[in-house]
């Protein structure tokens, strides 16, 4: 018997790199998803403009007082630009009480000021704006505090010095602190958006292959477990520079915005969720492509990757309900650490130590779902005769 | 020569390959044939090593095989594998580098192929778009991309126009005059009774028949035909056969007894009996068709 003259070729070197390349030109090429991505990028510069070009602007507000409250309201009007620059404060002189909550209830005023028994009280309608209040209460409490140290002797000029720097760090605390947390949830999104988005697509993907049965003619060409580290590392780069490329553009949005000031202080934290990310992704990918690799058909997909797209949607949602001592546990827990540790990073809650802690616990589990996913994957791969269960696919044999 | 030795395969109780053993030399065609169920691709996916075996041993070159050598091994699988979206150049390249050849090397290989299909102005469509003959030229450019050392082809067949089958044909007897042993399986009895040197046949996970066409043919019985001038009613008389038709002047009759050279007294007992009674004007070794065999192995 002849023996056949193949000229030997010798196996492609570390071919999960073209699975990789594989997914991501298949990405990269497909019109849905760059226009998707174009789309996103124009919703966030517009917003981001929206923001800078509404900072630029102030909004007036009408005081209605009374003659008890008169001089302090025009003080208001003087002093509030000065501590908010987006707020102006005009006066109108109300007969009584009556006549200022007349002008609330006809809108020509937005507040009432009155004198209470230790200050003042605002009146609104319906709401008093909260920067209003804030720079209201700033002012009173100079004007008062310029009073109360006339009263112990002590110099004017001395006693405004050292309360404005002290009434600038307060406002400035709480700007800062909305703004991380601002951008915590903006991260948790980008997150559950990548996480399910991307997931589904490499899911789809794996159930696509399945259904053509190509996987057979990969399988026997390259290692199951390359295919699996291809198709994981395939979307996770995708879903990693996706989600860099909105937060690049957002960051340097921002910077044309007052906000570029916080940037600093939220770095460590925009760190952080780059490395929670990239591991968080992978922890994840890995059960997306499990439940892809159970599923025969796409009509499958709905059923076996269902528990998935709630555990996300739990991850999301943790990232603002959890709080206190449950948000603590749950920024070390697998996959909550996810997108929990880094919020608390940006909100300066955690310790030094505590995301490192946090990214190896999480690494841990990466780890051992790859292990778990790859006997899943493998021997749920070549079943496909309908839907196959995580319990038939652990115990089948290969 | 690709062996299997005892392959068994069993799903949960139920065994789908039984103790399955049969040759697929190198440079022939080798037929796989059996019914729905009759476990031609769980053998075809165990040689291929995409199923493990529950026992026995899958073996090249006589020796145990390996991955390395299944991954030159050209494979087909029974529902078409391609991306229906993907272009079919890019498609074949892809494959091509999985196999281990160079981007460029699996280009050309793929450009020759798909020019030698005459499908050269199509390279930049997607698979979905190819008719399906079409994409069974594909299929098959695929599995031969990196000049496989063994084929393993599920069904290579079906679908395909008659044309498309010749040139299918044509690569195949290609491959073999290489050396490559072919196994490939088919519904289509006549066209395996056609093309190829050998037969393995395949009922309830058993193999029951494997030998060439012609050692398959032996064993089915021997028929007569027997064409006289005038009526040959008289066959039902002679001893030592049974009449499968009469009709009119010609009759087709069956040796019951080929065993004991009983083949060659009928044959001389009808011609004699014949002559005697007029002119025989045909005496003919009839063989049975191929499905006429596989109907009754496989009974």
């Amino acid at each position: 018997m002849s023996s056949p003259t193949t000229p030997t070729t010798p196996p492609a070197r570390r071919p999960w790199r073209l699975v990789a390349r594989r997914e991501v030109v298949t990405r990269l090429t497909d019109k849905s998803f760059l226009i998707g991505t174009a789309i996103t990028l124009v919703l966030l510069v517009g917003f981001l403009g929206w923001t800078a070009w509404s900072e630029g602007r102030s909004d007036t507000y009408t005081v209605a007082a009374t003659a008890d409250g008169l001089a302090t309201a025009e003080l208001l009007e003087e002093a509030v630009p000065g501590v908010d620059d987006g707020i102006e404060v005009e006066v109108l002189e109300v007969d009584s009480d009556d006549a200022g909550v007349a002008a609330l209830e006809d809108e020509d005023a937005d507040v009432l000021l009155r004198p209470a028994d230790d200050g003042w009280t605002l009146v609104g309608d319906e709401e008093v704006d909260d920067d209003l209040a804030l720079a209201v209460e700033t002012v009173v409490r100079t004007t008062a505090l310029t009073a109360n140290a006339e009263a112990a002797g002590t110099s004017l000029e001395e006693l405004q010095r050292g309360s404005t720097v002290d009434t600038e760090l307060l406002e400035g605390d709480a700007e800062r602190q909305d703004f991380a947390e601002a951008m915590g949830v903006l991260l948790a999104f980008l997150f559950y958006f990548a996480a399910l988005g991307f997931g589904y697509t490499l899911s789809g993907s794996i159930v696509e292959e399945k259904a053509n049965r190509i996987v057979e003619i990969i399988t026997t060409k390259i290692p199951v477990r390359q295919l699996l580290i291809g198709k994981i590392a395939g979307n996770t780069l995708l879903a990693l520079g996706q989600t860099a490329l909105i937060v690049g553009v957002g960051l340097v949005g921002i910077t044309f915005t007052d906000y570029s000031s916080f940037l600093g202080d939220v770095s460590a934290g925009v760190g952080w969720f780059a490395a929670f990310f990239l591991v968080g992704f992978t922890f994840i990918a890995c059960w997306w492509a499990v439940a892809g690799a159970l599923a025969s058909r796409a009509e499958d997909l709905q059923t076996t990757a269902t528990p998935l797209s709630f555990l996300i949607m739990a991850v999301f949602f943790g990232a603002f309900l959890f709080e206190g001592v449950v948000q603590t546990i749950a920024s070390y827990v697998p996959p909550f650490s996810i997108v929990l540790m880094p919020i608390r990073v940006l909100n300066g809650d955690a310790a030094a130590w505590e995301p490192v802690v946090a990214l190896l616990l999480l690494g841990a589990a990466m780890a051992a779902t790859v292990v778990l996913a790859e006997r899943l994957y493998r021997r749920a791969l070549l079943q496909t005769q309908g839907r196959v269960t995580l319990k038939q696919a652990w115990t089948a044999a290969d | 020569m690709i062996e299997t030795r005892g392959l068994v395969r069993r799903f949960g109780e139920h065994v789908a390959v039984d103790d399955v053993s049969f040759d697929v030399p190198g440079g022939l065609l080798t037929g796989f044939v059996g019914g729905n169920g009759a476990g031609k691709t769980t053998t075809m996916r165990m040689i291929m090593g995409l199923l493990a075996l529950s026992a026995g041993e899958v073996r090249w070159q006589g020796r145990p095989i390996t991955a390395a050598d299944r991954r030159r091994f050209g494979y087909m699988p029974e529902e078409r594998g391609l991306y229906p979206k993907q272009k079919i150049l890019d498609q074949l390249v892809y494959l091509g580098e999985l196999s281990g050849l160079t981007a460029s090397a699996a280009r050309d290989s793929a450009a020759a192929s798909l020019e030698r299909f005459g499908l050269t102005d199509r390279a930049g469509d997607r698979v979905e778009k190819l008719s399906l003959g079409n994409q069974q030229r594909v299929q098959i450019i695929a599995a031969l991309l990196n000049q496989p050392q063994a084929l393993i082809l599920d069904e290579p067949f079906s679908g395909l126009d008659p044309a498309a089958v010749d040139s299918m044909v044509d690569l195949l007897r290609e491959e073999t005059a290489r050396g490559v042993p072919v196994l490939f399986s088919s519904h289509q009895l006549d066209l395996v009774e056609r093309l190829c040197d050998r037969i393995v046949v395949l009922r309830a996970g058993r193999v029951v028949v494997e030998g060439t066409v012609e050692e398959l043919r032996a064993r089915g019985p021997e028929r007569l035909r027997l064409v006289t001038d005038g009526d040959a009613g008289w066959v039902r008389d002679v001893a030592g056969l049974d009449v499968v038709a009469v009709d009119g002047p010609e009759a087709l009759v069956q040796v019951t007894a080929p065993d004991e050279g009983g083949a060659d007294a009928v044959r001389r007992v009808l011609l004699t009996e014949g002559l005697a009674r007029g002119e025989v004007r045909e005496l003919a070794v009839v063989r049975a068709p191929l499905s006429e065999i596989y109907r009754e192995v496989t009974a």
